[in-house]
Order: structure tokens, then C-alpha cells, then sequence
């Protein structure tokens, strides 16, 4: 008879016998972004694989290392032709072929540029890796295609019908199906990694912003703070990709990669502030209250300006920032054989400590 | 036997007993003057578990029922004579609100538990636990309540289906054993005959073991017999009845008791209530558990007309249920039809298909109003924000469950649903659903007259009388404080033994047997 331990059998496990070596090259796209940095070093300094790497634009080239183990390609993503030479570039190189796929534009100026990069972008990668029979394919996604959880203590499970978040959520979510589509018709070998927020080391500019307002006390907090969000600290977003490279079972499957829970509204600005503090900081402390209106307002005033083509930063986040986006890493855990190394507080120090060393100011 | 015979109520006043099942040993005839010592109004859950202990108790009970008692094996399991039949109304009654929102009541002999999926969830002690505290309940054990399940239990046969269960049924396993989702077989009440199969069950519902058991102990029973109003003279409460006869006659009776414990469900009870001029904290908090339903579509012949799946899906429990529907042709018709103009054609395929739903627990909270000069009361129910996700999310989860399972089409309960046959359809269903155009339905009605102590929220006190009154006590779902998270029959069934043995315990039989008020 059926019953519940059904459930628990049903899960694969056979993803965590074995792990695969490295790739004689690693493709790895987006080089030059906050994730293709910390993935790009980290390859580098393992140094068990070749690297090839997509840029976006002749002024990402100082980003990345030289080096005999390291090539360097420019262009845009969202050109077949560039994507073409990328993988056959690597191909020619001789042996095993995995690519990992980060590139991607999460707030840009036009809502079209979300398709053209992330959608067409991984249509490219998708194509170009079939041509060249890539040993595996890495696609990193987001929890834009699943939106927003129901309330306040639901959890993703793995598996998630989609509801994407606007124009980057749908994006993103296109970029999923031409995936799942070629594993499925195609015979291409690929794993989805779903990262949430993440944080740590190579972060952009605008994350400053976000150590200035809890510094300052100005960080939203909206409608109580006890929404939950999980996050994912880089270095443990590179190891859950890494593993979801190594392991033969994953194919045509989708993984959170997150840190070990979600936390709340109220915990993150918390644990910042404290880290801040003990970095040598002034902290003002806590948030800046707003009533839940405010979230559902700055909600409406993004999805009508992302319904004339235009795209507009602080109110796509503020309009989020009142809503529960967790997730559920059990399946990494089983299948990858994932283990999330660092939680926020330490991840929050770290990140801290790279931008101050970096001369940032927070 | 002939399935249409109606039940038999002559103008010299007999309840029916429909179909030829031999007639019940405690039914009576209708009169104009009747007594007794407890008066229970209603016979479902609630009242049947409370006849039968307290004519076991040695009081003299005498059971009134609006409905007809209609033998089991008169009709077809969820068919649609069957809710013409036994449910209030031809089986939809409506809350108003935004969305409004369709309920189901029994109104027969035995109540819901003549008519419901016969899916047993033990009450849940963790929300019981929550219950006695929030409320105040005083004299809650959980030892005692556990104890009465059990009893409960082995009277009314809780065990798990012979064989394999239906093709509807294993659609719901296979899907949540795909995804990883936690699920499992519910138990029923049923009994089944050596060697039968998962279709052969013969519910234990109270025209089976509680309402014989109160006959057995001297109860007496009225059914066709509608109670319009009590009032309360010195010891005694005169409550005035109507009587059906199939004839269009209504004729009037007075009934005298010692006590009455109404029992008529989360509407009936607190519109009774009301009618008698009680009103404090009485039908202000009803609670429910709103549903939203799809249909699939498989290759194979899946549709199982005459009983419902006993698979239920607890991955997102409390806040969201899976499980699946009745799903006879009339049915799949009904359920398809808030999308008609695109749905239709597929209704010729109904072999292939059933009906699934999502159930939530609900933040928001009707009210029941009895209006003078109606005959029923108004009924409404709001939900919140989060109830809407809620539907929406569990819809979409639900579905997908359904594509993983082999569902070739699913189709979506909600005015403008589109069909969903792959994973980008479900984003398109989740943009387009709005909780104001789903065909949002709901059972388990509960707690418009919530038990305990505390003075801002409860109508009844911790044992079930009604505040402010000395001889009427409230004994069914309208004391459960919230809606329990699972189908509350067992908890129903359990307090109202609970509250009946305290009540045996405080009173004494007979000893002041009243008079007739003519």
C-alpha cells in the first residue's frame, strides 16, 4: 500500500554516489559579473580545468586574470554568432566540455533587454552547446519564474509551477523551457540552478546602496518584517554549481541553491547591522518602518512601467521587498549532495571586508 | 427497491423511511403535542453521537430531523439524485461575498455523514490544544478527547480501502510521489464485504451505528420536521415545529422538553438560534475551509462515477489539501462549466476524466443571518488577501501534480482558465486567475457558535450551552473554534460526546419531567 515513505523513496538519490571530474574546459558566460567572478576565481584557483570565458564588452577585459589557463571572448550573449565561437573555440581545444551559464541582465534599462539577454542568451548557449556536444550544460536561473510564495511561511518545494515575477521573472522562465525543452527533445545534457538573493564578494556598486540603508537605518522594512527571504552567499552558490556540474543524475532537473534556511526581513537587517558593527561601523539600526501599502504601491507602479517596455530599479525592489521568496535546498542536499558552508552573519562580514578593501564606501 | 420512491409521509403524519429497508424502530408519527426530555435537533455528527449517549444515559431523547431518512442503499453513492435527495437545497447553497461562495449541507437522516467522502481525519490534538487556550476551554482533556476517538473509531469502522485503490485515486499518489510531495491513503469509515473491492464500501454513517443505537436505548425520532423557533417558559422549552408531508400541507406542532441541544450544522444552528432571539456571538465568526477544483484528462478510462479518491496530498498541510472529487458526468459538466465556451467539448471525454481539488485554511470570516420571513438565512464569507494567493498557488501546485502524473489537459475551475497542457501554461493559468471567478466551493462549515470561556469571542460555554441560556446547549461543528485544517466529522463527533457525557453527568433523567404546555 501507498503511504507517506512512498514520497521519501521516490526521491533519486543516485546523484550523490559518484561525481564527475572537471571538464577539460569550463565555458563560463557572464565572466565579469558578480557570480562569473567569484565562479571564474574559483576555477582558476582549483585549477583543475581550462577556462573560456564570454564577456560582454571591451571594458570587462581588465575583470578577468590572465593566463595561460584562461581564454577571453567578447560579445553579446544574446548574439549567436558570439555564443558560436565561444563553445567552438573551447571545443577545438580537444576533450570534455562543460559550460556554465551565468550571464544574465537583471536590471537594465529596457524590459526588452531581458529577452534578448536572457532568453535569447541561453537559446544561444543552448544550440551552440548541442552543436559542440558539450559534455554538460550549468544554466543559471532565478526564483523570478516562480514569483512570490503564497504567504508568509510557505516554502518552495523543488519542483514549482511557474508564476513569473515581470518581465525578468518571464525572461528567465524562457530561458528554463528552451532548456528543459532540449534536454527533453534534443538529448542536451543540463542542470538548473535556481539561485534567490545572493550576496558576498565581486558584488556591483549598487549592493553598497543596501550596506548604506541599513547603516543608516533607511532599509525598508515593510508591512512587520517577518516575510522570509532566502538568500545564498556566492561562494556556496559556487559550490552548489559545481556540484550540480558533477553530478550524472541531475540531468533535466532544477535545484535551489540557497543558504541553509530563509531568514526574515527583520533578521537580515539585524544581522547586517551587527555585522556592520563589529566591522568597525557606526550603525544608526533597525529599518525604516512602512506601512505593507507602500510594497503593494511601488508593486502596481513597476507593473505598469514594465508594461510600456520601461524598467525602473528601486521601485522593482521595493515592490518585491513585502513579499516571502524562500525555498527549500533538500533536494540539493540529497541529490548534489550540496551543503551550504557559510550563513549570513559571516557571509555578511566577508562581503563587508571585500568592499572595504576594495576602498568601497559603505 | 425503487431508487425514486419518495419518502412516504402521509397526511396522518409518518416520517418516511424512503426506500423498502425496514422502517426504523424509533421513527414516529408526526403530531401536534409531543415531550421529552432532551430534544436534539438535527441527527448528522453532532446530533446522532448526542441521542445515542444520552438515551443510553437513561434520558428520554427524542431526535428531530428536517430531512428524510433515506436508506443507503436507495441511492447511488455522489450522484446527482443523491444531492437532490439528501442535500439542502438539491446540494448548492451560496455565501455571498467576493467571490461567493457555493456550500453543501446535508439534510437528511444522518446529515453529512450520510452523504460526505467518508475520509476519517482523528481530531487533531495540536489545533485542539490551540483551541483551549485561545478560547479558554476549561475542562479539555486531550486524554479523555483521544479516548472518545477511539471509541469513535471502532463504532463507526475506520479502515483503509481492500486492493488497490481507483484510478482516480492513484493519480493523486503517483503525481505526489513524482514530485516528492508528502501524501497518503486516508482511512474511511466504511465496511467491506469479503472480497470486495475499493468501490464496495458500505458507509458507517449515523443511520448506521449512532442513530440504532439511540433507538435501541428508547430514543424517538421525527423526521420531515422542520423547528422554526424555541422558547423557554420556566423549566421547559416549547419548540415550535412544521412538519413536511409531501403534500404541500405544512401542519404545526409544539414540542416540550427539558432541554434542547440543537444540533442542525454551522448554518442551521446559529439561524435557529437566532430565530429564538439569541444573538451574542452567534453566527458572527463562521469558518471554513474554501476549495477551488480542476479537471484532468488521462489516455486511459480513469473516471470512477460512484465513489471518490482516498488519496490525499499533506506536502503544504495545514495551509493547503489535495484530493479529489466526486466526478460523475454531471458533475465534470458542472465543473467545467465556469469556462464553458472553451470547455465544452471536452465533456464528451469524461471517461477519461476527474475531478481534483485544492482546499485551504482560510484567515477570512462569514457571518449567518437569519432574516425575518425568510426561511433560510443569509449567509456570507470574505476572504483575505492570503486566502486568494492561497487558491491560486494550491490551484497551480495542484495542476502540476497533474501534468506529472500524465494529465494530457487540465482544465482550470475559473472564468477565462485556460487549458493547461504543459509547464508555460501554468504561469498563464496563475496570471489569470482571480479568486472572484473561480467556482469557490466549500464543506466543513464550523464555529458560529464558538465553545469556551473567553467573553469576547465564544456563544456557547466550555461544554456547549448557549450563553445567557440555562436549557439550550449547541452540540455540532458550530463549537469548534476554527476550522480544524482537516475534515472536522471526528472532532465534531468527539466534543459532542465529550459535552453530552458531562452534560449525563451534571443532570439527572426524568426528574422533573415537564408537562405539556396545552
Amino acid at each position: 500500500m501507498s503511504d507517506a515513505t512512498d514520497a521519501i523513496e521516490a526521491i533519486d538519490t543516485t546523484g550523490t554516489a559518484a561525481r564527475r571530474d572537471p571538464p577539460d574546459v569550463t565555458v563560463l558566460t557572464g565572466a565579469a559579473g558578480w557570480l562569473g567572478r567569484a565562479m571564474m576565481h574559483r576555477l582558476l584557483a582549483d585549477g583543475r580545468t581550462r577556462v573560456h570565458v564570454l564577456v560582454h564588452g571591451d571594458d570587462d577585459r581588465p575583470s578577468v586574470p590572465q593566463g595561460d589557463a584562461i581564454a577571453v571572448e567578447v560579445g553579446d550573449v544574446g548574439d549567436a554568432a558570439v555564443v558560436e565561437r565561444l563553445i567552438a573555440g573551447a571545443s577545438a581545444h580537444g576533450g570534455t566540455v562543460d559550460v556554465i551559464h551565468t550571464a544574465g541582465v537583471i536590471h537594465p534599462k529596457r524590459v526588452a533587454d531581458f529577452f534578448h539577454t536572457n532568453a535569447q542568451g541561453t537559446a544561444n548557449v543552448v544550440d551552440a552547446a548541442l552543436a559542440h556536444g558539450v559534455r554538460r550544460l550549468v544554466h543559471v536561473s532565478s526564483n523570478s519564474p516562480f514569483g512570490t510564495n503564497p504567504h508568509l511561511t510557505d516554502v518552495f518545494r523543488q519542483d514549482e509551477p511557474y508564476r513569473p515575477y515581470y518581465g525578468y521573472g518571464r525572461s528567465k522562465m524562457e530561458a528554463e523551457l528552451s532548456v528543459f525543452a532540449a534536454v527533453r527533445d534534443r538529448g542536451l545534457d543540463a542542470v538548473v540552478v535556481r539561485p534567490p538573493w545572493f550576496y558576498g564578494p565581486f558584488q556591483p556598486p549598487r549592493q553598497t546602496t543596501f550596506f548604506r540603508m541599513v547603516r543608516r537605518g533607511k532599509f525598508p522594512i515593510i508591512g512587520g518584517g517577518q516575510q522570509r527571504r532566502s538568500m545564498v552567499y556566492v561562494d556556496n552558490l559556487v559550490d552548489g554549481i559545481l556540484a550540480a556540474e558533477a553530478t550524472p543524475g541531475a540531468t533535466g532537473k532544477g535545484y535551489w541553491i540557497a543558504d541553509a534556511r530563509p531568514y526574515t526581513v527583520v533578521e537580515i537587517v539585524d544581522t547586517v547591522g551587527r555585522a556592520l558593527a563589529d566591522e568597525g561601523f557606526e550603525v544608526r539600526g533597525g529599518g525604516t518602518k512602512m506601512p505593507a501599502i507602500v510594497g503593494r504601491v511601488a508593486e502596481t507602479a513597476d507593473a505598469l512601467i514594465q508594461r510600456v517596455g520601461r524598467y525602473q530599479q528601486q521601485l522593482h525592489v521595493l515592490g518585491e521587498m513585502d513579499k516571502t521568496i524562500a525555498c527549500d535546498i533538500s533536494a540539493s542536499r540529497t541529490e548534489l549532495g550540496y551543503e551550504p558552508r557559510v550563513e549570513l552573519y559571516e557571509g555578511m562580514r566577508r562581503s563587508i571586508r571585500w568592499c572595504v578593501e576594495r576602498g568601497l564606501e559603505l | 427497491m425503487s431508487p425514486s420512491s419518495r419518502p412516504p409521509s402521509s397526511t396522518g403524519g409518518t416520517g418516511g423511511t424512503g426506500g423498502s429497508a425496514a422502517r426504523p424502530s424509533g421513527l414516529i408519527p408526526h403530531d401536534a403535542h409531543l415531550r421529552c426530555d432532551v430534544l436534539v435537533i438535527g441527527s448528522g455528527a453532532g446530533g446522532a453521537t448526542t441521542a445515542a449517549e444520552l438515551a443510553e444515559a437513561g434520558f428520554d431523547v427524542l431526535v428531530v430531523e428536517e430531512g428524510p431518512w433515506v436508506d443507503q442503499d436507495a441511492v447511488v453513492p455522489f450522484s446527482l439524485e443523491q444531492m437532490d435527495r439528501q442535500y439542502r437545497s438539491g446540494g448548492v447553497t451560496v455565501a455571498l461575498g467576493m467571490p461567493s461562495i457555493a456550500y453543501t449541507e446535508g439534510r437528511c437522516a444522518g446529515g453529512g455523514t450520510e452523504v460526505n467522502s467518508g475520509l476519517y481525519f482523528r481530531p487533531p490534538l495540536d489545533v485542539v490544544e490551540q483551541w483551549r487556550h485561545d478560547f479558554r476551554i476549561d475542562g479539555l482533556d486531550l486524554d479523555e478527547l483521544g479516548a472518545i476517538a477511539d471509541e469513535v473509531e471502532r463504532t463507526i469502522h475506520v479502515t483503509t480501502v481492500p486492493g488497490s485503490p481507483t484510478p482516480a485515486s492513484e493519480i493523486l499518489r503517483r503525481g505526489a510521489a513524482a514530485l516528492g510531495w508528502r501524501h497518503s491513503e486516508i482511512p474511511r469509515w466504511m465496511r467491506y464485504p469479503p472480497g470486495g473491492d475499493a468501490v464496495t464500501g458500505r458507509r458507517q454513517s449515523m443511520t448506521r451505528t449512532y442513530l440504532p443505537r439511540a433507538f435501541a436505548a428508547g430514543a424517538r425520532m421525527l423526521v420531515d420536521t422542520r423547528v422554526d423557533r424555541l422558547t423557554t417558559m420556566g423549566s421547559v422549552v416549547n419548540a415550535d415545529v412544521t412538519y413536511g408531508d409531501g403534500t404541500g400541507r405544512t401542519p404545526a406542532g409544539l414540542i416540550a422538553a427539558r432541554h434542547v441541544f440543537v444540533c442542525g450544522g454551522a448554518i442551521q444552528t446559529p439561524a435557529l438560534l437566532q430565530r429564538s432571539g439569541m444573538r451574542r456571538h452567534i453566527g458572527a465568526t463562521l469558518a471554513v475551509h474554501p476549495t477551488v477544483k480542476l479537471t484532468a484528462a488521462f489516455d486511459d478510462e480513469i473516471n470512477v462515477p460512484d465513489d471518490v479518491p482516498v488519496h490525499q496530498v499533506k506536502e503544504f498541510a495545514p495551509d493547503l489539501s489535495f484530493g479529489g472529487s466526486a466526478s460523475h458526468a454531471g458533475l465534470v459538466a458542472l465543473a467545467l462549466s465556469d469556462e464553458w465556451g472553451t470547455f465544452a467539448a471536452a465533456i464528451e471525454q469524461w471517461r477519461r476524466m476527474s475531478i481534483y481539488y485544492a482546499a485551504i485554511t482560510s484567515e477570512g470570516r462569514g457571518r449567518v443571518v437569519a432574516l425575518p420571513g425568510l426561511r433560510d438565512p443569509l449567509v456570507t464569507y470574505h476572504l483575505t488577501g492570503r486566502d486568494r494567493h492561497l487558491l491560486r498557488s494550491g490551484l497551480a501546485r495542484l495542476a502540476l501534480l497533474m501534468l506529472e502524473s500524465g494529465a494530457n489537459e487540465v482544465y482550470p475551475s475559473f472564468r477565462g482558465a485556460p487549458v493547461v497542457r504543459n509547464r508555460r501554461d501554468l504561469a498563464t493559468m496563475q496570471h489569470r486567475f482571480r479568486a472572484s471567478r473561480a467556482g469557490v466551493m466549500t464543506v466543513h462549515l464550523c464555529s458560529t457558535v464558538p465553545l469556551g470561556e473567553h467573553g469576547g469571542r465564544c456563544g456557547a460555554d466550555s461544554f456547549g450551552q448557549v450563553g445567557g441560556t440555562e436549557r439550550i446547549f449547541v452540540n455540532d461543528a458550530s463549537l469548534l473554534p476554527t476550522a480544524p485544517g482537516v475534515n472536522p466529522q471526528a472532532t465534531v463527533m468527539a466534543f459532542a460526546i465529550r459535552n453530552a457525557r458531562h452534560f449525563a453527568d451534571t443532570h439527572r433523567p426524568g426528574s422533573t419531567a415537564p408537562r405539556s404546555t396545552t
